[in-house]
């Protein structure tokens, strides 16, 4: 993803506390279980099971869940659109699993 | 791969050899000492051992006999211990000494596995109730009331003093004091069962002025916002267990949230305060610290999880 | 020359006798001391095997523990690990602890007098073989079936030190606690007969001639250990009784809203707590005092300093146990007299270690494998101990306290000062026991394994602890600079287990078990463990005239076998030693000596089936178990106390001693007085308990009994003590009837009985109840021990009657009557002391 930085990214995931629900490779406290673990996002056909597992649309979803997939029970974030851009290619950059 | 980025709870590392006020700072002079005592009397042996294997004839003949242990297992120890023992009672007599009268006071009472935290005035009273995180002004002594709820933990923030039991049926008196402004860290001490290891504390210590405006802004009353937030706040349950002041939220077997909003550290001093872990900690706290007493809301629709979290981050 | 028992020490000039013994003496003593085979080999009792079956079932611990303490060293290897669950690493730690010091430490150090001391002191047996016996077999059933309930996830959890309110019903509603409550129940009892059979094998079954100050000075090490497990245990004791009674029934004893006070549990834990670490020590510094000299080929330097040390540290060990309080906000003179304590027995420790420096100095010593365990031993206690000092600085214990510092600290003290003792012991001893020796090659390999491990392993905790790391944290968080270190200590863990590992590979290829065909005297020590030996110990038993008796005469090992010293042969065709008196080892008499017997192993499984059992709340089997243990034991009582036929006989160069002795100077005596001590010291401990909650809480002091009753309680009490004293006196008189000391002694037991039950009676009426009140509780806890007494006493009743109607209780004096009137007698006192103090403290 051009422009995107993982590095930045995972600042963001550390500020807005991604982690306390989710396993995320690289990042070591939280390691929460509510929602599913996002080691290997990039080999994972889908997001959440339904959405198609593309940089923009997961930069939407980072950002904001429910808008992009209504009834998801994942919420909002407080992200930037830059920030969720970060997250994303953060999460792209985390490797197989 | 990024490297794993340090993002625990604040105040950390916090090593005794890096102390931040008097009290601590006299017991690491100690500790100097007493480490210094142990080396020296650790080479005296080995030299000794060395000379018995390996030295000269000459000097063999000197260490084999009573007159050897007279001298080092019995002369030597009781000098060296009667002068660590003389300066260590001075020690613990400068450091035990009554703190002013005025002294600012707080009860901090150990709960299974989180402290409650109650701002004392002058009659002894509670005036402002809060969890997990102390604010003090620096440069100044503030005299702490130990209490345990029900079993016994034990208060350690080791760059602000040593550490002191809270045991049910008692109450213990630690002085603190921190001369820098900063974020302290500590943890239980004493083995209470299940996430024992996951009970942290902070204390964050400010510039007299600062620490009197922060108290101030927790004294005036809040305009509270009649929101889905705070619907669902009391509609699922939490305020059974929860308080916030000003509110009809008044429970008392977990941590007070008038002030959530403004704290550094969450799940007793073992999360960052943010967003992401407020919502996860309400959603599923068990699986951030197993054992402790919340129950995980795993049924709350995300939406109706981000609502509660935005009324209690506006509570500062 | 004087005299300690009027017998004549120029008879010891006969010795070694002239001329060839008969044929055939040595063919009879193999025989009677041979051991049954097969299956049958469970019961014996002899104690080369019980003390060979003990030895290797507390090293069994040591490794199942030492696993235990590998899977957490992974657990904490890096931050936020998922091997070990929460719930089941605070089972692992708890089980790591209770297991290292009450499976493990403990019982090896008696296991290891049971084997050597008979040896060293050249008796025949031990005192009381089935009691070792049964202390084993207690231990070993009792200590695998606790052990297994970590794999059911029943293990305790709250820690080997068991603070309540955490391990109160409120917050351990399971049954883990339980296991552990009663689970050291039967452990305590069989450290406490281990340590009775130490006490009067060490002061009565010396070799004749072995003075006190010719005695080995393992022998010392060992008495003092036995006095203080004698002194130190019954706290513990009665601190599980009363947390068990507060679980079971809800007797307030720690419950502050009630009256009762979570301190008294720490007060009685550490009683015992810290003792127990000198109970440890000392055995094993003892072993070391033995190999020193051996090694360095020389004789100890200042063997009567470390005797004193010995007495000082068990002395003063008992003034420290507070130090593991200083956090708990003790007043501050307290803290200045207990922090002065323990600096104060580091003196004594420093004694131990410049001596054996100093015998390193005067002789040439070799670097085998014991030499090197014991200097890595020594290097690695006095790292311990220096620590140590520093912790008894009240304010930098304020610090230090509860966290990895101490953690250091204390396998610093606990390894250094018993562990790479112990394995020098297993190099050095092993020749003695084993066709062949260990291997020197691979034994300097577990050497250096182990030592670098335990440097590695435990060094940088010290750095953790004052780093702010807590002890009894199943997991860190990140981003505390805790990682790195951790990693290390881990490394160093496995380093440790390695060297274990090639340990148990060296036993598996070269341990040989043998009685009598052994590797013999490989490193050329100089006490009598090194005569030649057979299941009967020695051939003959020679007379002691210096501490190192094989180093001054050369011939001795010649005549012992040849059978040229005391007791050459079975004198009564039975088993048998020589009874010698406590400060002079003059012969007295010859004890006879049981043999094999099923009894003490029944009454062991029994044993620990009612402790166990009834942890799992089954009580109908758990009280069938212990009605069957009391079975067992009688069973196996009711062969002993017999006379022989001859009244004397003779037991070599005409010497001619008693085959029975009753009173004050019969071994069986000398036990009763032993554990009536220790029954004593849990009442002091009861007493305290008493005094000390109503020093926390006279708010709760409200009810007290009629104090007129004491007048029907106390002449009760008299009565019995009276009766069973007149029981006594009327067997030694021909003219009585038969039966009359039997029924005498019947009465004075039911006097008991009144007593107890008009004491019940009177606080029952007084409205009191144990669950009312920390008063309550500790009154009927007073009162529950005094019952305790007298179900025995019961007991004894029904005993006597029975030998009485078979004529076993013969005229003019028999040990059976005489230890029950004197348990009788002991029970009505404390009967008595504990009707007044109830009803007249506080004096007003």
């Amino acid at each position: 993803m051009p422009q995107a930085d993982p590095a930045r990214g995972a600042q963001a995931i550390e500020r807005v506390g991604c982690a306390a629900c989710h396993q995320i490779p690289g990042i070591a406290w939280p390691q929460g279980a509510s929602g599913p673990s996002l080691a290997g996002f990039a080999d994972q056909g889908l997001i959440a099971g339904r959405l198609p597992n593309r940089p923009d649309v997961l930069t939407a979803f980072v950002r904001n869940a429910p808008a992009t997939l209504p009834g998801t029970t994942m919420p909002a974030m407080p992200l930037t659109k830059e920030e969720a851009r970060d997250v994303a290619a953060y999460l792209y950059a985390t490797g197989s699993r | 791969m990024q490297p794993a980025a340090a993002n625990t709870g604040p105040g950390w590392p916090a090593s005794i050899f890096d102390p931040a006020g008097p009290y601590a700072g006299s017991i690491t002079t100690l500790s100097w000492l007493l480490l210094a005592m142990a080396a020296g009397v650790f080479l005296v042996v080995l030299v000794a051992l060395w000379v018995a294997l390996f030295g000269k004839h000459r000097l063999q003949k000197r260490l084999g006999g009573t007159r050897t242990i007279w001298i080092g297992g019995i002369i030597f120890p009781v000098i060296v211990l009667s002068g660590l023992l003389v300066y260590g009672l001075s020690l613990t007599r400068n450091l035990a000494e009554p703190v002013p009268a005025n002294a600012m006071r707080v009860r901090i009472t150990g709960e299974m596995w989180w402290w409650r935290v109650a701002y004392l005035d002058a009659r002894g009273q509670p005036v402002n109730i809060d969890a997990n995180e102390l604010h003090i002004p620096v440069g100044q002594p503030v005299v702490l009331e130990l209490e345990s709820s029900d079993v016994i933990h034990s208060f350690w923030v080791p760059q602000l003093s040593g550490k002191l039991d809270m045991i049910p049926g008692r109450r213990n008196i630690l002085p603190i004091q921190a001369d820098r402004p900063g974020t302290y860290g500590g943890q239980c001490a004493e083995y209470c069962g299940g996430p024992h290891a996951l009970m942290g504390f902070v204390v964050i210590a400010h510039e007299p002025a600062q620490y009197h405006a922060i108290m101030a802004a927790r004294r005036t009353p809040r305009q509270q916002v009649a929101g889905r937030g705070e619907q669902l706040f009391r509609s699922t349950g939490c305020a059974a267990c929860h308080r916030i002041a000003g509110t009809d939220a008044n429970g008392i077997a977990g941590p007070d949230l008038s002030h959530v909003g403004s704290r550094s550290s969450l799940g007793a001093g073992i999360l960052p305060n943010n967003r992401g872990t407020l919502i996860g900690w309400i959603g599923d706290s068990q699986s951030i610290k197993p054992g402790n007493r919340m129950p995980a809301y795993k049924m709350l629709p995300a939406q109706d999880l981000a609502a509660i979290a935005t009324y209690l981050e506006a509570q500062k | 020359m004087k005299s300690e028992t009027g017998f004549d020490p120029a008879l010891y000039d006969r010795f070694p006798t002239e001329g060839e013994r008969p044929e055939g003496e040595l063919e009879e003593l193999e025989r009677i001391w041979c051991a049954p085979k097969g299956w049958q080999l469970l019961a014996a009792v002899n104690n080369n095997y019980v003390g060979t079956f003990y030895v290797g079932t507390a090293f069994l611990f040591f490794v199942l523990a030492g696993i235990l303490a590998l899977v957490m060293r992974v657990q904490l290897a890096l931050p936020l690990q998922g091997i070990l669950p929460q719930e089941t690493y605070n089972q692992f730690f708890t089980m790591h602890g209770t297991v290292m010091m009450f499976l493990f430490a403990v019982p090896m150090m008696e296991a290891l007098g049971v084997l050597l001391l008979p040896q060293m002191l050249a008796a025949r047996d031990l005192p009381f073989p089935r009691l070792s016996a049964y202390a084993f077999w207690a231990y070993f059933f009792g200590g695998l079936c606790f052990f297994a309930s970590i794999f059911f996830g029943l293990a305790p959890n709250g820690g080997w030190f068991m603070y309540p309110p955490l391990t109160g019903m409120a917050y351990s509603p399971g049954i883990n606690a339980d296991f552990w409550l009663l689970g050291i129940g039967f452990i305590e009892i069989s450290a406490i007969a281990g340590a009775i059979e130490i006490i009067v094998g060490v002061l009565r079954t010396r070799a004749p001639g072995m003075t006190l100050d010719k005695m080995p000075i393992y022998a010392w090490a060992m008495l003092v250990f036995a006095a203080m497990i004698v002194v130190g245990f019954p706290s513990i004791i009665l601190g599980t009784l009363l947390l068990e009674l507060e679980r079971a029934f809800a007797w307030p004893f720690f419950d502050p809203t009630r009256g009762g006070d979570p301190m008294l549990w720490q007060h009685l834990f550490w009683f015992f707590g810290h003792p127990e670490v000198y109970i440890i020590f000392l055995p094993a510094s003892g072993l070391v005092s033995m190999m020193v000299p051996t090694l360095a080929r020389t004789k100890l330097v200042g063997q009567n300093l470390i005797v004193m040390a010995f007495l000082a540290t068990g002395f003063i060990s008992f003034g420290v146990w507070s130090h593991h309080m200083f956090t708990t906000g003790m007043p501050r003179l307290s803290i200045a007299f207990f922090s002065a304590a323990s600096m104060a027995v580091s003196v004594p420790a420093g004694i131990q270690v410049f001596s054996w420096i100093s015998t390193f100095a005067v002789g040439k010593p070799r670097f085998n494998t014991p030499t090197l365990f014991a200097l890595g031993g020594l290097i690695t206690f006095v790292i311990g101990g220096l620590t140590g000092v520093m912790v008894a600085m009240v304010p930098f214990d304020w610090q230090a306290h509860d966290s990895y510092f101490i953690v250091a600290h204390l396998h610093y003290v606990l390894i250094g000062g018993m562990v790479f003792p112990l394995f020098a012991a297993l190099y050095y001893w092993i020749p003695m026991m084993s066709q062949r020796a260990l291997s020197e090659r691979l034994g300097k390999w577990v050497f250096w394994l182990m030592f670098v491990g335990m440097q590695v392993t435990f060094w940088p905790m010290h750095i953790l602890g004052l780093m702010g790391m807590p002890r009894r944290v199943y997991t860190y968080l990140p981003g505390r600079d805790w990682d790195t270190i951790n990693f290390i200590s881990t490394l160093g863990a496995f380093t440790i287990g390695l060297g274990v590992l090639l340990f148990v590979i060296d036993l598996a290829r070269n341990f040989r078990f043998t009685p009598d065909n052994d590797a013999g005297n490989v490193y050329g020590g100089g006490t009598l463990e090194w005569l030649p030996t057979g299941l009967y110990s020695t051939r003959s038993i020679p007379v002691v005239k210096s501490r190192e008796p094989l180093w001054d005469d050369p011939d001795l090992a010649k005549n012992v076998e040849e059978g040229r010293y005391f007791l050459p042969n079975s004198a009564t065709g039975l088993r048998e030693t020589i009874v010698t008196s406590p400060l002079r080892a003059e012969p007295q008499y010859l004890q006879i000596m049981p043999g094999p017997s099923v009894w003490p192993l029944l009454a062991a499984i029994f044993t620990a089936g009612f402790f166990i059992i009834m942890t799992i709340q089954a009580y109908k089997f758990s009280f069938a178990c212990g009605i069957l243990a009391i079975v067992c034991v009688l069973r196996w009582l009711w062969d002993t106390d017999r006379l022989v036929k001859e009244e004397t006989v003779d037991v070599g160069a005409g010497i001619r001693l008693p085959t029975y002795c009753t009173g004050p100077s019969s071994h069986g005596w000398w036990a009763t007085m032993v554990l009536l001590t220790v029954v004593f010291m849990i009442f002091v401990m009861a007493m305290f308990s008493f005094v000390y909650l109503y020093g926390v809480h006279p708010r709760f002091w409200t009810a007290a009994a009629d104090k007129w009753s004491l007048l029907a309680i106390l002449p009760a009490y008299a009565a019995a003590a009276g009766l069973a004293l007149l029981s006594r006196h009327m067997l030694a008189r021909e003219k009585t009837e038969h039966w009359t000391p039997g029924v005498l002694f019947v009465l004075a037991v039911c006097a008991l009985v009144a007593g107890i039950g008009i004491d019940f009676w009177s606080w029952l009426r007084s409205g009191l109840l144990p669950t009312t009140s920390g008063q309550g509780a500790t009154v009927y806890g007073l009162l529950s021990l005094e019952s305790i007494l007298v179900f025995i006493a019961v007991l004894m009743a029904g005993y006597i009657s029975a030998r009485n109607g078979r004529a076993l209780i013969v005229r003019p004096r028999n040990n059976s009557l005489d230890l029950c009137v004197l348990f009788t007698v002991y029970a009505a006192l404390e009967g008595a002391v504990t009707a007044i103090l109830t009803r007249l403290f506080p004096w007003v």
